[in-house]
């Protein structure tokens, strides 16, 4: 078992540069309590205008919450600092995410229906043969996605500005406006931008996982996992086997709380590994998820090596005023597969679905009780999900002979069933309780047995 | 890819036939494979007469590639590569073919030695555990712990085990009994009908299961607060305006 340090949780609402909560919290609690006492059904109307919204960062999150705003009326402004970021990531989106956001199918790159588990031992299943015909994992990449969501947005009506968002003044009284602070590089690349501000009655923080947004509200910080990628460009021969097979390397040389992957991208692969507890060998991590995959990958050439923190669990508050954290600012990424994008735009669009109806469609004020109602939506709809996920990452990461029941696991039907169907579809099904029970007595099995073994490789070695 | 081979350390291996290669680079298509499987020792003993055999279902056109590869990691000069090459061992034994054991060779009198299975897997996964390998599509492992079936795991696992508790339980249950009856005068009978009693057996049955080892308190302790922490994560952000609660 491995010994986690939980760190108080509640302490992470405190943040460094404020050592005392009482202050910061009577700072905001005066507005926050004028907020409150008038309900949303009695906020005003706005007389001469629309209600304001900016949408800070532009990737899936900010994209969809952006459009969802400007189609219902709200004057959208989406602030996004580099409209031709290539945000390193494993790009794999759901099959419900094509079918709810209507993304058209050229945007994926690669549609994968099958996937390799790879244990500890090396002992290799296949998993993906309950797919329909229909039914694959879209591989897409990001600049691509990104792109594509911020257009359509425009093309709503939403006003994207190519800027980066600095920080953000809080208004003293309700019905004052929030002011954001920003450079605007107006897409000239290299030049050094004007500091520009803009006032909005409400704001979105999409900027990810360093989000400044999460900072000005003082949202909290979050344990977070280091996700370390190669893209290496391998000889066609061997770039077959990749056509539509993604694959899975679990053990405690890949990654001792994670797993390492080699996932298919346009013409290359992206072979990576991750970690929360031991960041600091990444590299080592890295060298091993290589060496398990070395025959596949060989005479690969590497073409670009990447990195980026993914949030372990939402940040202890995600809600301020009328400022709402969505996508990786939240910490929406699920554990066990560290999957983000589909829930970005999700919550994107649940967001601004929140702050349309609050507002009918622009022509009131929203407050802080209409963005609650994302909140609780959200909590309501996805939090089996992540739970469900949570508990199979502590049961199946957490060692080797864990790992190799789990990779036994996988080779059974009904578990690949039901775990591609909760994947494509997002939710969880509750399936035939008689197989459940099979699935029970099995795991527990493998598990006994898998760590029976391991009892005797110790005793090999005394 | 030619940085990994580089920094592929190797374990130590005693019969080093470096020097050998260093001047035979050219030749390596057809001399490496012999040689390459007398210089690892640490599986079975009986491992080098036999190993050669195993390994002939390896493809050859992957060693040219793996010389490519090396190379260019050192230059033109192909000396020094010749070490990782060599030292790139994988886990063999004669009773391993075809990526599974091959049960035929347990077999003692006609019925199938289990145990030496279970050791033999054993001996692969901690073979495995200290040098780790990389997988291959041509030859895969599809090894199946439920292919030994239940009653050996029982037998080897679960029995001993039963039989240390059990005696622990007993042992504890006897000197509870002998105790309750000296302080209270109520005998083993009357103790078994008393709630109280009842309760205490139960507990002393549970501890006996639960906690084995000093550790597993503190592991136990852990594990509650684990099952609980992300949920508490999760509600954090409700926590903060339970006093401003309407709407």
């Amino acid at each position: 078992m491995s010994s986690i340090a939980f760190k108080p949780f509640t302490g992470l609402r405190r943040s460094a540069a404020l050592p005392c909560h009482n202050p910061n919290t009577t700072t905001l609690s005066k507005p926050l309590v004028k907020f409150h006492v008038s309900a949303s059904r009695t906020s005003p109307k706005l007389s001469n205008r629309n209600l304001r919204v900016a949408v800070i960062g532009g990737g899936p999150a900010g994209g969809a919450a952006a459009e969802t705003l400007a189609k219902g009326g709200i004057e959208t402004f989406l602030i996004e600092r580099k409209l031709d970021n290539c945000k390193p990531c494993g790009g794999a989106i759901p099959l419900c995410m094509v079918g709810e956001f209507d993304l058209p199918l050229d945007i994926i790159d690669r549609r994968v229906t099958k996937m390799k588990m790879i244990s500890p031992s090396n002992i290799a299943v296949d998993i993906g043969q309950t797919l329909k015909p229909h039914e694959y994992i879209g591989m897409v990449r990001r600049e691509v996605l990104d792109a594509y969501l911020r257009d359509r947005a425009q093309e709503n009506g939403a006003n994207v500005i190519n800027g980066l968002f600095l920080k953000m003044d809080m208004p003293k009284t309700w019905d004052e406006p929030y002011v954001l602070h920003f450079t605007e590089y107006d897409g000239k690349k290299g030049a050094m931008g004007s500091k520009s501000t803009l006032e909005v009655d409400a704001v979105i923080g999409a900027d990810g996982a360093n989000s400044r947004v999460a900072k000005a509200i003082n949202a909290g910080d979050y344990d977070y996992a280091i996700a370390f990628q190669e893209r290496i460009k391998i000889p066609d021969e061997k770039m077959v086997y990749y056509e539509n097979l993604a694959e899975m390397y679990v053990g405690d040389d890949v990654s001792p709380d994670f797993y390492g992957w080699v996932f298919p991208k346009c013409d290359h692969v992206a072979v990576g590994t991750g970690t929360v507890t031991h960041k600091s060998d990444i590299k080592k991590f890295q060298l091993a998820t290589r060496n398990r995959a070395k025959d596949k990958i060989l005479g690969g050439k590497i073409i670009r090596v990447e990195a980026h923190p993914i949030p372990e669990h939402p940040r202890p508050r995600r809600l301020s005023g009328r400022v709402a954290l969505v996508g990786d600012a939240a910490g929406y990424v699920t554990k066990c597969s560290g999957e983000g994008i589909y829930f970005a735009a999700k919550s994107g669009r649940m967001c601004a679905e929140a702050i349309v109806e609050g507002s009918q469609n622009g022509k009131k004020m929203v407050d802080e009780g209409d963005l609650r109602k994302y909140l609780e939506k959200w909590d309501k709809t996805y939090w089996p999900t992540y739970k469900v996920l949570d508990v199979l990452q502590k049961v199946f990461y957490r060692s080797n002979p864990a790992r190799e029941a789990f990779v036994e696991m996988c080779a059974d039907e009904y578990v690949q069933k039901m775990t591609f169907d909760s994947y494509l579809y997002k939710t969880v099904a509750p399936g035939n309780p008689l197989e459940d029970l099979k699935l029970a007595v099995n795991t527990i099995g493998s598990l006994v047995r898998a760590s029976a073994l391991k009892k005797e490789m110790e005793r090999l070695n005394v | 890819m030619s940085i990994s081979m580089a920094l592929f350390s190797p374990p130590p291996t005693p019969f080093s036939l470096n020097p050998n290669f260093t001047h035979k680079s050219t030749h390596f298509p057809s001399l490496n494979r012999p040689f390459l499987h007398l210089s690892t020792p640490k599986s079975l003993p009986d491992n080098g007469a036999s190993a050669a055999a195993v390994e002939d279902s390896k493809p050859n056109p992957e060693d040219p590639a793996l010389e490519r590869a090396v190379e260019g990691s050192s230059g033109p000069n192909g000396a020094a590569t010749s070490a990782e090459v060599e030292v790139s061992s994988n886990f063999e034994d004669p009773s391993w073919i075809g990526g599974t054991w091959d049960l035929k060779q347990f077999e003692k009198n006609g019925s199938i030695h289990w145990d030496a299975v279970i050791d033999a897997e054993v001996r692969r996964r901690k073979w495995l555990q200290d040098n780790p390998e990389t997988t291959s599509n041509d030859n895969p492992v599809v090894f199946d712990t439920s292919i030994i079936p239940w009653w050996a795991w029982m037998k080897r696992f679960h029995l001993p085990e039963a039989e240390l508790l059990n005696g622990r339980a007993a042992m504890i249950g006897f000197f509870m009994a002998y105790l309750v009856d000296s302080l209270t005068g109520v005998g083993l009978v009357d103790q078994m009908g008393n709630f109280f009693c009842k309760t205490l057996l139960f507990v002393a049955v549970s501890g006996v299961l639960l906690i084995r080892k000093n550790e597993d308190l503190d592991n136990i302790k852990k594990l509650i607060e684990e099952t609980t922490f992300y949920d508490k994560q999760w509600q954090a952000t409700w926590q903060d305006d339970t006093t401003s609660n309407n709407n």
